[in-house]
């Protein structure tokens, strides 16, 4: 009885949790759970036929084999707490002092299942992901019906319990990029994950990476595509996507989606992506160096009509370069702020900005606007936004080594670049490996 | 798995950085006619050594040079390896002074040669500090990024050349190899040489077949011969053999009306430059991995800024493009222990071990 006590005295703190009295064939019972979790009507219905049909086969309704959910053996107040927590309905006999803990019916609080927010497909599933886990694990399950998809779950976390749940495929995988992976996640199963950033930590990646070490999407197909050439997925619950293990270079321009497409036409979109990423980080730098340094590289037609667009702006090109730059990031983060219906005002006041009016007020030159339009429309050819806001970085590098070196310096900047992309490995696995296994990166 | 091809694509490119600068100007100083013949026999040096070198790093696999030559002594290594240590560093030196001077006088005529020392520094000390992989990987992607590029350059420079001067083929003077002793000539070997040692410094966890090295080394000789003799065929025999560079003159010679870049030199240059980035990155690796094998109180990180810095300061130091040259020629000594002694060390103790490990298995 003193259970009862004790989640009496807990519901003077906890409004939520109800504690109500009910008869169950012939006996009264107390059923414990929070409102706000489980669909009382629809659930006192089920119980009362369950009860009715084990009445009727003539069970008592407290006895380990009665059918009723799980009889929890000698619980203590933080199990029971748990098991709340978790949305699942408590049964108290009210003679002795036992307990049932049974799923009950529970309310909705995730949305459907809908089309992606952040990816948008043209041929190919469009349903994405949703705050469910299960729900998620169901989407993937769906995507590759195979006999080899192995799953296992974990509690993570001491104050903020998290469901999390790691996919594979057995046979495929790298033995020990699943094994450090699960290692990590057993030896730490305290540490919270409220977000992405202290998964990286949890799975002992960098602070300071400018790289994600893992790649996300909102598609179960790319999960499920992703399972299949053998890397391993992560499932969080509350979190409406599916985190990929490792990202690879290829990420950035491979997507399964492209195999909807005849190869030609697969083959062009991932050398356009590949054009995207280069322009985007060599444009700003390029301009800046071209003009600034060395401008002899250039024809003489070219060299006279970009100074001749460049008259009358008062200050050097990489201050030109970085106010335009600025003001297209501040652009791109208001837009992600801005409500749908509001959007269109910034593209109307940034259009007007960023077009004629600045360059008729002799702050930047004609040329610089195409260049920078060109960059930022090229930076989003890369598959992922995630992807794409890590490469956002790399031009500034570029431009200041472009400022002080001229192209020496643009070149210089992809090296070092090129080295920080060779240099990171996730769990021995290199960012640039082509992957073999299945055949279908490389 | 297999490291072969990022092996061979970094084997190629630090070659690729060397050849076409300071090469082609020694070999046209060295002789007037036949120029073929001396890049034949640098190059046949060459393929020899590497050769030697791969057979005997193959007999001795999956160790590296300084295990097999520990596997002797430690005194002998010590004694052995302590003069390549020091031909490194010169390198180093050497290579980022000239290399620093050849972008002042070419494209940076005003920035200071010091900023551009501390740049090629910096950056190559960087790359060295990421490890032997990470240095791969970097080639692979610089590679494959710059290639195509410089592949184009090399057709288009054969936009101006008038292929009369490549004769006439022979005369008494080059038939006799009276050239071999030339200093020029001497010097040439620099392209050559410091490439190859790398191979043997690589880890066992990087596995690499060793016999392909030698066969790709023949894609090479193309190259070399192309830096000779396009200047030749450009300008001439007389001509060419008045510039500081004579490939890069030729190649700023080569005009594209549909090109919006009027001095695709500069592109070409700058590609090679990053390899020779490259290149000094894993020059100051293998002196790391020395200088770590012999004092083992180093530690790595500041062993190599201590280094790096200690090369900035000698490069300051270096007065003139005169100088810069004398100190080519002084090396040569030891360019010659790195090039012939510690290959033929190697395969002599490649052998040996091998007869060991046959007798007791």
């Amino acid at each position: 009885m003193n259970l009862l006590e004790c989640l009496k005295s807990r519901q003077e703190l906890d409004s939520d949790l109800f504690l109500t009295p009910m008869r169950l064939s012939d006996r009264t019972v107390t059923l414990a759970g929070y409102t706000s979790l489980i669909d009382m009507p629809q659930t006192m219905i089920v119980l009362r036929q369950l009860a009715q049909n084990d009445v009727a086969s003539d069970h008592p309704l407290f006895a380990l084999d009665s059918g009723l959910g799980v009889a929890m053996q000698n619980p203590d107040e933080q199990a029971l707490l748990d098991a709340i927590a978790e949305g699942d309905l408590l049964i108290f006999s009210d003679e002795a002092d036992r307990c049932i803990r049974i799923v009950p019916v529970s309310r909705t609080l995730s949305r459907a299942i809908e089309s992606p927010t952040t990816e948008n497909v043209l041929r190919g599933a469009i349903s994405a992901f949703n705050e469910d886990l299960d729900t998620n694990i169901g989407l993937v399950k769906k995507h590759s019906l195979s006999e080899k998809l192995r799953i296992r779950s974990y509690m993570l976390g001491k104050n903020q319990r998290r469901r999390s749940v790691l996919l594979h495929m057995e046979g495929q995988n790298h033995d020990r990029l699943l094994e450090s992976i699960s290692n990590k996640l057993e030896s730490l199963p305290d540490k919270d994950i409220p977000d992405l950033q202290a998964l990286s930590e949890l799975l002992g990646f960098s602070k300071w990476s400018l790289i994600s070490r893992f790649n996300t999407t909102e598609l179960p197909q790319e999960a499920a595509s992703a399972l299949e050439s053998g890397k391993v997925v992560l499932l969080l619950d509350r979190f409406p996507f599916a985190v990929v293990l490792p990202s690879l270079l290829s990420d950035l321009f491979v997507t399964q989606n492209d195999r909807n497409f005849p190869t030609v036409f697969r083959v062009s979109f991932q050398i356009l992506r590949i054009l995207g990423l280069l322009a985007n980080v060599l444009l700003p730098g390029l301009y800046v160096a071209l003009v600034a340094v060395n401008p002899e590289v250039l024809r003489i037609e070219i060299a006279l009509s970009i100074a001749g667009s460049r008259e009358g702006v008062p200050y050097p090109a990489l201050v030109e370069t970085l106010l335009l730059l600025v003001i297209i990031e501040l652009t791109l983060e208001s837009a992600i702020r801005l409500p749908k219906t509001i959007g269109p005002t910034m593209t109307m006041v940034g259009g007007i900005i960023l077009g004629q009016a600045v360059v008729d007020a002799k702050l930047v030159s004609n040329i610089l606007i195409i260049i920078l339009a060109a960059t930022t429309i090229a930076n989003f050819t890369i598959i992922g936004f995630q992807n794409a806001t890590a490469l956002r970085l790399y031009k500034y590098l570029l431009l200041v080594l472009s400022a002080m070196f001229g192209v020496l310096g643009l070149f210089v900047g992809m090296v070092i670049i090129c080295a920080y992309l060779g240099h990171v490995s996730t769990f021995g696995i290199p960012y640039l490996t082509r992957w073999k296994t299945g055949g279908r990166h490389g | 798995m297999d490291k072969s091809r990022q092996v061979i694509v970094m084997y190629l490119i630090t070659h690729l950085g060397l050849i076409f600068f300071l090469y082609p100007v020694d070999i046209i100083s060295a002789l007037s006619v036949g120029h073929w013949s001396a890049v034949l026999l640098g190059f046949m040096l060459h393929i020899a050594l590497v050769a030697v070198y791969t057979k005997g790093l193959s007999y001795g696999a999956p160790q590296n040079v300084v295990d097999l030559f520990q596997g002797v002594g430690k005194a002998f290594a010590f004694v052995a390896l302590l003069p390549l240590a020091v031909y490194f560093i010169v390198v180093i030196i050497i290579t980022t002074r000239a290399y620093a001077e050849i972008a002042t006088v070419i494209f940076l005529s005003d920035t200071p040669i010091s900023t551009i020392m501390l740049l090629f520094l910096a950056v190559s000390t960087a790359i060295s500090l990421t490890g032997i992989e990470a240095i791969f990987r970097t080639g692979m992607l610089i590679a494959i990024l710059f290639f195509p590029f410089l592949l184009l350059v090399i057709v288009l420079s054969f936009q101006n050349a008038d292929w009369h001067y490549m004769l006439p083929l022979m005369d008494r003077k080059t038939a006799s190899l009276s050239f071999v002793y030339h200093p020029s000539f001497l010097k040439s070997l620099f392209a050559f040489v410091g490439g190859f040692l790398f191979l043997g410094f690589i880890p066992p966890d990087v596995p690499y077949r060793r016999g392909k090295i030698v066969k790709v080394s023949f894609a090479l000789l193309p190259f070399f011969l192309i830096s000779v003799y396009v200047p030749l065929m450009t300008f001439g025999e007389n001509t060419s053999s008045r510039f500081p560079f004579p490939f890069i003159m030729a190649v700023d010679t080569v005009d594209i009306s549909w090109l919006m870049f009027d001095r695709v030199t500069m592109f070409f240059m700058i590609s090679l430059l990053c390899f020779v980035i490259l290149f000094l990155s894993l020059v100051m690796w293998n002196t790391m991995l020395l200088l770590k094998r012999g004092f083992p109180a180093f530690r790595t990180k500041s062993a190599v800024l201590v280094l790096a810095g200690l090369v900035f300061v000698v490069c300051l130091l270096v007065p003139s493009w005169n100088t810069l040259e004398k100190m080519l020629w002084w090396n040569t000594l030891l360019r010659f222990y790195a090039a012939l002694v510690i290959p033929l060390l190697t395969l002599a103790i490649g052998m040996r071990q091998r007869r060991k490990g046959a007798v007791r298995p």
